[in-house]
């Protein structure tokens, strides 16, 4: 019997694995992988996709309104939006909610959070590797490039270190200062409060 | 078979399964143990306790978590007529704190847990074997992350005696 569990997890593993063939699966070390692009209402309606932050670090952090881990990680994105904003760093939250969105909002004005909150669908979670384990972030260079990724709580100086990696890279052919390009086109992107 | 053996079993694929998604993570997983022999006489109630086991290293929402955001675990079930599920009895959860808020209470299960769903046959049911069916929804969570809500089949069935 535990000869035939194991073929049949053997069999599981290997579909699982080519079923997908094509589409990139952001699992294992995805570090240097482009960031999968994607387009996602915000909490007032807007409609955000990730290329429009290029040339921006991004931390892309997946939550959720009843996951406690989560809620620890909140108040240090907010420092760090204040902290490294103006150096170009851009927090996104993707609630994987079920909830209605005027609650995750409530939620997210009592944590004061000043970053978007994009509402998170399951095509982007595939898209990043079925992401279900929460809080999951990435953290994504000014070129679009996944520098590194955190699953479950991690500490703060963890956080920091990644987000300042995030920051490090410039865009290239292009200075630190000019590493805006998304608002040098005028392309509108929901404001982040400072 | 003993049932913690099938538990193992169970939880045993549940894993394997779910660690197919992502290599080397460990996911949540509750497993419902054997139901054995449910015999009711017509016009009467039956206790029939359902027995989960969550793995090891988690918690999931009792059903009756403190905070309105928490998702609570909760049980539906349908009894094919003639005999019906006239309630569900829940345990209460154990409140504990996790190094994620440590100075929170939370009211969860871990470990085993038991639901007592009562069943109830009305006078006038004719003998036979009825199925009962339906599903246990949880949310789980460790140590550092959380999971999504997930549901599992609970099935069992309720036998009519003695008219």
């Amino acid at each position: 019997m535990f000869i035939a569990i194991l073929a049949m997890l053997a069999t599981g593993k290997y579909l699982d694995r080519t079923h997908r063939h094509g589409a990139p699966v952001l699992v294992g070390d995805v570090r240097g992988i482009t960031a999968p692009n994607f387009e996602l209402a915000t909490l007032d309606g807007q409609r955000v996709k990730l290329s429009d932050y290029r040339g921006k670090a991004v931390l892309l952090n997946f939550w959720a309104t009843w996951c406690g881990p989560c809620k620890v990680e909140m108040p240090w994105f907010v420092d760090l939006q204040k902290k490294y904003g103006n150096d170009g760093l851009v927090i996104l939250g993707i609630a994987m909610d079920d909830s209605e969105t005027p609650k995750i909002a409530q939620f997210a004005s009592e944590m004061g959070v000043n970053y978007p909150v994009l509402l998170g669908t399951d095509k982007v979670s595939e898209a990043y590797g079925n992401v279900e384990l929460l809080p999951t972030s990435f953290y994504i260079d000014r070129e679009g490039k996944i520098v590194g990724k955190g699953e479950g709580l991690l500490g703060r100086n963890e956080i920091e270190q990644n987000v300042q990696k995030a920051l490090a890279s410039p865009v290239a052919g292009m200075n630190k200062a000019q590493a805006s390009p998304t608002q040098a086109k005028g392309v509108k992107v929901p404001a982040i409060a400072q | 078979m003993s049932r913690n053996l099938v538990y193992l079993l169970l939880a045993f694929v549940v894993t394997g399964v779910a660690s197919s998604q992502e290599p080397g993570r460990k996911v949540p997983s509750v497993t419902l143990a054997p139901v054995g022999r449910v015999a009711i006489k017509a016009g009467s109630t039956a206790n029939v306790e359902l027995d989960f086991r969550i793995g090891s290293e988690f918690h999931i929402n009792s059903n009756k978590p403190h905070s309105e955001l928490l998702i609570p675990t909760a049980m539906k079930l349908n009894a094919a007529e003639p005999v019906n599920v006239a309630s569900l009895k829940y345990p209460a959860g154990q409140d504990m704190s996790f190094p994620f808020a440590p100075d929170e209470k939370l009211s969860v299960y871990s470990g085993d847990f038991t639901i007592t769903a009562v069943i109830k046959a009305p006078p006038k049911a004719a003998n036979g074997t009825y199925p009962v069916t339906g599903e246990l929804r949880f949310q789980a969570c460790d140590r550092s992350a959380c999971y999504p809500p997930r549901l599992i089949p609970v099935k069992f069935e309720v036998t009519v005696v003695g008219r």
